[in-house]
């Protein structure tokens, strides 16, 4: 990101324009102060004592019969000064001592931060205590102190974000192509923590206001008779018997300008957040399909020619009949479609594979099955999901409770994070089963064991008492199995179940959930990117390429002859173990993303076999003869002509 | 405490490598690695994370080093990147020990290309800067002109468009930002790259891309490949020679198609039944649903 | 854990160790010479030497340090130049009023922060949500002393429900002691409360977005069991962090908000003794809050131990 869009982009919102003009207010304050105070802010005037806010003395006056208001102005240069004193010595002394020993570590890291850390369990006010005693009161003194203090921030933020920072890969990519210490520290490492060290300077900005006027208030900080906003303070709580009005202005100003450098801080980090790689705006890659602003996509116009469609869908009895399914994700660009009108069947017993690579929606669809969408992400348009003839589309969360864990389950591709870490194992096996099947502790407790040797970990009884992280990978996916089998559901959803294992765990881990399926005649929905996979296990395959099934069928015949053009492409480009190959096959480009409304078809700039009207319309879903298959193009057999010749095989 | 088995055939295979060794690009003579853990106070027993592990890659040759995780694969990769000091055996590239090679020569000899390709890019810096730095620091490039022109090269090399030039990382797609990598590890013309897990992150469309852009690399520069993966179809893909490692040991190693072929070893064996291959007919775990509802174990 | 407790008092030693070598060298870092200081400007020369001789200013520092060291180990912190009394005293008598309004500020902290975090992070986005985080920005904005000089005045002297000013002890009245440390707590406690509700927020909010809290809402688990039984507990890690730390900054707080309340403190000894360069004062309280710090931070890395498994295990 440049530096003028991260401003435009600040002040776009209230939460940052509003912040960043009260303190350009107080910088112009600060720097014409002489000019614009209506009053001498030190002249007392006897005949004006303890005034409230009036026509002549906006803001009042104070028990020498000084101008609130011009005190206050007046104050602004010493508050602005002192911030940029304090934080200033904070940068200068703590980021290259942070960058120093983040980037050296070892013993240099260790010693400086037992120091840092030390001086920071310390309450700061105290030790500024300690230091002014030393130096002696007066506001530079004062402020020296706590830009000491808060260099030990500087230090401890530099020195951290250098850490994570330092095990990324392009460092290690910086030294390979002979870049010197001091350069990777330059270019490689301190742009990349500019951000949080900006954020930090705001926020410290806040805390030196605070501790200023704190100092000031007790007399330590800037002497009478110059007025500051801490002792303005002190003043008003002197002579509050005289005037309750008083503290208000001081109180008021230290305030909001302590919440305006707050805020601006936390505006920044927004604004920084939304491009984590402080990257230009991504404009449109010229090679690749203009992005346009989503509009409102109407389902029908990605057109399902009736007829083929129903022929294959219309009286299904499936136990999950998913049809027109439409998630909406909010984007940079607005809200746009990352799965567009899929529709398929899980019958009861069945394996369906929901295949595609990243980008192509199918960890969405699986998700939303399940009613386990993240927030901001919405089924919309006219999608329908029926479970067992109930419809889960629009069903309340409580609805969808009876139904999770009892009826449909699902496990996840990160077996450890999905584990709640602060439970036991039984515990967390025991839950659906007291819940679900109405059990008490102890025949849970039995129950959670059985499941336990089920899915084949030894000495199941002990292990109950155990914590997730004392499982090892393909293990803890085995608890996770367990728990998602406990109510002995109709139908599994594994999103990517085996993706984080190593193959020979994979494949321990698939004959369990094969074995699991066919003893109780559970149907599964896998959601995975590896062919291998597909042809291992399922029945039936659903590819998905940028958000729609692009072909659908029964995986011996859609693995021999596959008829869209993408699936052919994918399984030419896997790699084999058991053949040689000549070269693999490859895809040109890059998946089309949600917020591409084109007309076309989805995968038309990558086809090796498109013609005009490809681009043109959205290709129908096709149903063909053999075997359920369907295919959304115009050209399943891959002829020349484009016209959509359906031949049974 | 793992306790490596010294088998004879170990010995005879470095042996044989011994006398072939002086024409090596690289040769890793019997290297092992120990990690200490834990604090001096509270010492923890040595790990093992390679043991005795001799490798010898030819000029030209790609060489797949394959395991699962813990195998002790990037920890010997890392030791050939002299990012790692062996505990004990020595690792020399064209006939001259790693330590004493100057840095800068060292570093125009061998590169590497890391797992994780956005982050392998300093996201502060646009892909021009990121190619130009091994040219300015390894080949000693100053003219502006002739860097960007020699980026430009790079860039075809590895069929990128030279627009990318002045992109950010974080605006191309995994596969672009991963050949950007390799463009900026072909700069310094080395004879070696250390490829650890290149292509494993990548979708399976962009991985084919990716591979054969490696296997055209090397016909036409004649570099060597020091390959390593979890995947062993890749490896039998792009290489010919593999080592199988399982806890730090190499159990077999051998000429690629050999080694898929017919595997001797019992762990080589149990890796290549475990991958999954993507056709139905030949397929282990779930038999026709129709047919059969008996399941192998 | 009688050995955890044992390993992290031995791991804080050299906190405890540095901190006295800070606090030792106050003296020495000082402009003119603690006799100096006490002789006053234009002393003799001979009469300083003297004195340096009588408190031991003349040896090497490592033996002044040792010795002084010594002396606080057994809780003698020497005299107070000025007033002539024994710091330890002086100590003795104030801390505890300090600890009170500090424990005070805490309590309101927790009670106001806690409760308002969550109460934030379950209706995320929603109207509530944004309220809060406006009342919590502005107490993270507001000082503590203007909220004290306020609530004195308005709750205090103009309504007269609670004392404005004053303090008393324990011993002599417990409902009297709660209601002078009511005021005082509240002003010292607000800002900590936005800290910890703004931590409590964040912190629930990020646990709820784990893929663990998904597993659980995947096995039919009520919203209600969700929160409190899956994400809390997990939630409540870093803010027993934040919470240690709020202890410090409310030792330091303490001193400032009794000076508006007119509380008979350590602070108001320690402001004077910061003006009048009485370093015997400073250096026995900062080697007060440093074993006060130190014995929270023991307390609280305890504590995780209840949270979280993978550290008992260790």
């Amino acid at each position: 990101m440049t530096r003028r869009s991260v401003i435009r982009r600040l002040v776009r919102h209230p939460s940052g324009l509003i912040p960043a003009s009260w303190l350009t207010l107080l910088v112009f304050a600060a720097v014409f102060g002489d000019w614009i105070t209506p009053y001498d802010p030190n002249e007392a005037d006897f005949l004006a004592l303890f005034e409230g806010p009036s026509f002549r003395h906006p803001f009042g006056t104070d028990e020498l019969g000084r101008d609130t208001l011009s005190r206050l102005i007046d104050a602004t240069s010493v508050a602005l000064l002192a911030g940029v004193q304090a934080v200033g010595i904070g940068l200068a002394l703590g980021v290259p001592i942070g960058l120093a020993v983040g980037y050296l570590g070892g013993w240099w890291d260790r010693i400086a931060m037992r120091i840092v850390d030390a001086i920071f369990s310390l309450p700061g006010l105290i030790l500024a205590f300690a230091i002014v005693a030393v130096l002696g009161p007066g506001i530079t003194n004062a402020m020296f102190a706590v830009g000491f203090l808060f260099s030990l921030r500087f230090i401890r933020l530099t020195r951290g974000s250098v850490l994570s920072t330092r095990e990324e890969p392009f460092i290690e990519a910086a030294r390979l192509s002979g870049a010197p210490t001091i350069r990777v520290l330059r270019s490689y490492l301190l742009p990349n923590i500019a951000g949080p060290l900006i954020i930090q300077v705001s926020i410290s900005f806040a805390a030196v206001l605070l501790i200023e006027a704190g100092l000031s208030f007790l007399g330590l900080g800037v002497q009478p008779p110059n007025a500051t906003w801490g002792t303005m303070l002190r003043e008003a709580r002197l002579n509050q018997s005289q005037s309750g009005w008083l503290p208000w202005p001081p109180g008021l100003a230290i305030t909001l300008t302590v919440l305006a450098f707050n805020t601006l801080g936390d505006r920044l980090r927004d604004v920084l957040a939304e491009d984590p790689a402080s990257s230009p705006p991504v404009v449109p890659p010229a090679e690749f399909a203009p992005v346009r602003p989503a509009a409102s996509v109407d389902s029908d116009t990605t057109g399902v020619s009736g007829e083929a469609f129903e022929a294959v869908y219309s009286l299904s009895d499936a136990l999950l009949q998913v049809r027109h399914l439409d998630i909406e994700v909010p984007t940079a660009v607005g809200p746009a479609l990352a799965v567009r009108d899929l529709s398929f069947d899980v019958s009861a017993g069945d394996v369906v594979a929901l295949v595609g690579e990243s980008g192509s929606g199918k960890t969405l669809s699986a998700t939303a099955i399940a009613g386990l969408l993240p927030r901001q992400v919405n089924i919309v348009g006219r999608s329908s999901i029926l479970f067992k003839g109930d419809e889960l589309v629009g069903s309340t969360d409580d609805e969808l409770r009876s139904i999770r864990g009892a009826h449909l389950s699902m496990i996840f591709q990160d077996p450890m994070s999905s584990l709640n870490p602060s439970l036991t194992i039984g515990y967390q096996l025991a839950e659906p089963l007291r819940s679900h099947l109405g059990m008490n502790k102890a025949q849970a407790r039995d129950h959670a064991a059985e499941l336990l040797s089920r899915v084949g970990i030894p000495n199941p009884r002990n292990r109950l008492a155990d914590y997730p992280h004392q499982f090892s990978g393909g293990m803890a996916q085995r608890v996770m199995i367990s728990i998602a089998l406990a109510a002995e559901p109709d139908l599994l959803i594994a999103d990517e179940p085996t993706t984080a294992l190593d193959v020979t765990t994979q494949k321990q881990v698939l004959e369990l959930l094969v074995q699991a399926s066919e003893e109780s005649g559970m149907a599964m929905l896998f959601i995975t990117h590896d062919l291998g996979v597909v042809a291992e296990i399922a029945d039936r395959a659903v590819v998905m390429y940028a958000g729609q099934a692009i072909e659908t069928g029964e995986v011996f015949e859609t693995f021999a002859n596959p008829r869209h053009p993408y699936t052919r492409a994918l399984l030419g480009s896997v790699p084999l173990v058991d053949k040689a190959q000549k070269k693999l096959v490859t895809i040109p480009g890059r998946v089309a993303s949600p917020s591409d409304n084109s007309p076309g078809c989805r995968f038309v700039d990558r086809c090796s076999v498109s013609v005009a009207r490809c681009s043109e319309a959205p290709p129908p879903l096709l149903s063909l003869p053999s075997a359920g298959r369907i295919v959304r193009c115009i050209n399943p057999n891959g002829s020349p002509d484009g016209s959509p010749t359906v031949s049974s095989s | 405490m793992y306790q490596p088995q010294r088998e004879s055939r170990w010995e005879s295979y470095r042996e044989l490598v011994l006398t072939t060794a002086s024409e090596a690009l690289l040769f890793v003579d019997d290297v092992t690695v120990e990690f200490h853990r834990g604090h001096f106070a509270r010492r923890r027993p040595v790990v093992r994370a390679v043991s005795a592990a001799t490798i010898e890659i030819g000029k030209g040759q790609a060489f797949g080093l394959v395991g699962e995780s813990g195998s002790g694969k990037t920890t010997l990769g890392r030791c050939v990147l002299g990012q790692q000091k062996p505990t004990h055996g020595s690792i020399s590239i064209s006939g001259k020990e790693l330590s004493t090679l100057k840095a800068r020569d060292f570093r125009a000899t061998v590169q590497a290309v890391f797992q994780n390709p956005i982050a392998s890019l300093n996201p502060a810096m646009s892909v021009g800067e990121i190619i130009a730095e091994p040219l300015r620091r390894l080949n000693g490039m100053k003219d502006r002109v002739e860097m960007r022109q020699r980026s430009e090269e790079l860039l075809d090399q590895v069929q990128l468009p030279s627009r990318i030039l002045d992109r950010r990382p974080a605006s191309l797609s995994g596969g672009m930002a991963q050949r950007v990598s390799i463009a900026r590890a072909l700069a310094p013309h080395p004879s070696l790259i250390v490829l650890d897990e290149a292509v494993s992150a990548l979708d399976v469309a962009t991985q084919a891309q990716v591979i054969n852009l490696l296997a055209d690399l090397r016909d036409d520069t004649g570099v060597s490949y020091l390959f390593i993966a979890h995947d062993l179809a890749v490896v039998r893909h792009l290489c010919d020679e593999v080592a199988v490692m399982k806890l730090g040991e190499i159990v077999e190693h051998g000429n690629s198609e050999t080694i898929c072929g017919s595997p001797k070893h019992r762990y080589t064996q149990a890796l290549l039944q475990a991958v999954p291959v993507p056709d139905p007919t030949v397929r282990r775990l779930r038999h026709r649903h129709t047919t059969s509802t008996a399941v192998e174990t | 854990m009688g050995r955890t407790v044992a390993y992290r008092l031995v791991a804080a030693l050299p906190l405890l160790v540095l901190v006295s070598i800070l606090a030792f060298a106050l003296v020495h870092l000082m402009p003119g010479s603690a006799s100096e200081t006490i002789l006053g400007d234009g002393a003799n020369p001979e009469a300083v030497a003297e004195l340096d001789r009588a408190l031991g200013l003349d040896k090497p520092l490592v033996t002044q340090y040792f010795t002084w060291a010594g002396n606080a180990l057994s809780g003698d912190f020497g005299t107070s130049p000025l007033t002539g009394r024994s710091v330890t005293d002086t100590l003795t008598e104030r801390i505890p009023v300090t600890l009170s309004v500090a424990i005070a500020g805490l309590t309101v902290a927790v009670l106001l922060g806690i409760p308002t975090g969550i109460w934030a992070a379950l209706r995320y986005g929603r109207w509530m949500d944004r309220m809060l985080s406006l009342v919590t920005a502005t107490g993270l904005a507001v000082p503590n002393f203007w909220i004290g000089i306020l609530l004195a005045y308005w709750v205090g002297v103009r309504t007269k429900w609670l004392p404005a000013v004053g303090y008393t002890p324990f011993a002599e009245d417990p409902v009297e002691w709660v209601k002078s440390l009511i005021l005082p707590g509240i002003a010292l406690g607000i800002g900590s409360a936005a800290v910890i509700a703004r931590q409590m927020r964040g912190g629930l909010l990020e646990v709820l977005d784990r893929p663990y809290i998904r597993t659980a809402r995947s096995k039919g688990m009520s919203f209600r069991r969700v929160v409190v039984v899956h994400a809390l507990k997990n939630a409540f890690t870093p803010v027993a962090t934040v919470l240690g730390f709020q202890v410090s900054v409310m030792l330091g707080g303490a001193v400032v908000v009794e000076q508006v309340f007119g509380i008979p403190g350590i602070g108001g000894q320690l402001i004077r003794a910061v003006i009048e360069q009485d370093i015997p004062v400073i250096q026995g309280v900062v080697m007060f809050t440093a074993v006060v710090v130190i014995v929270v931070n023991i307390v609280i890395d305890l504590s995780y131990a209840a949270f979280d498994p993978r550290v008992r295990v260790q």
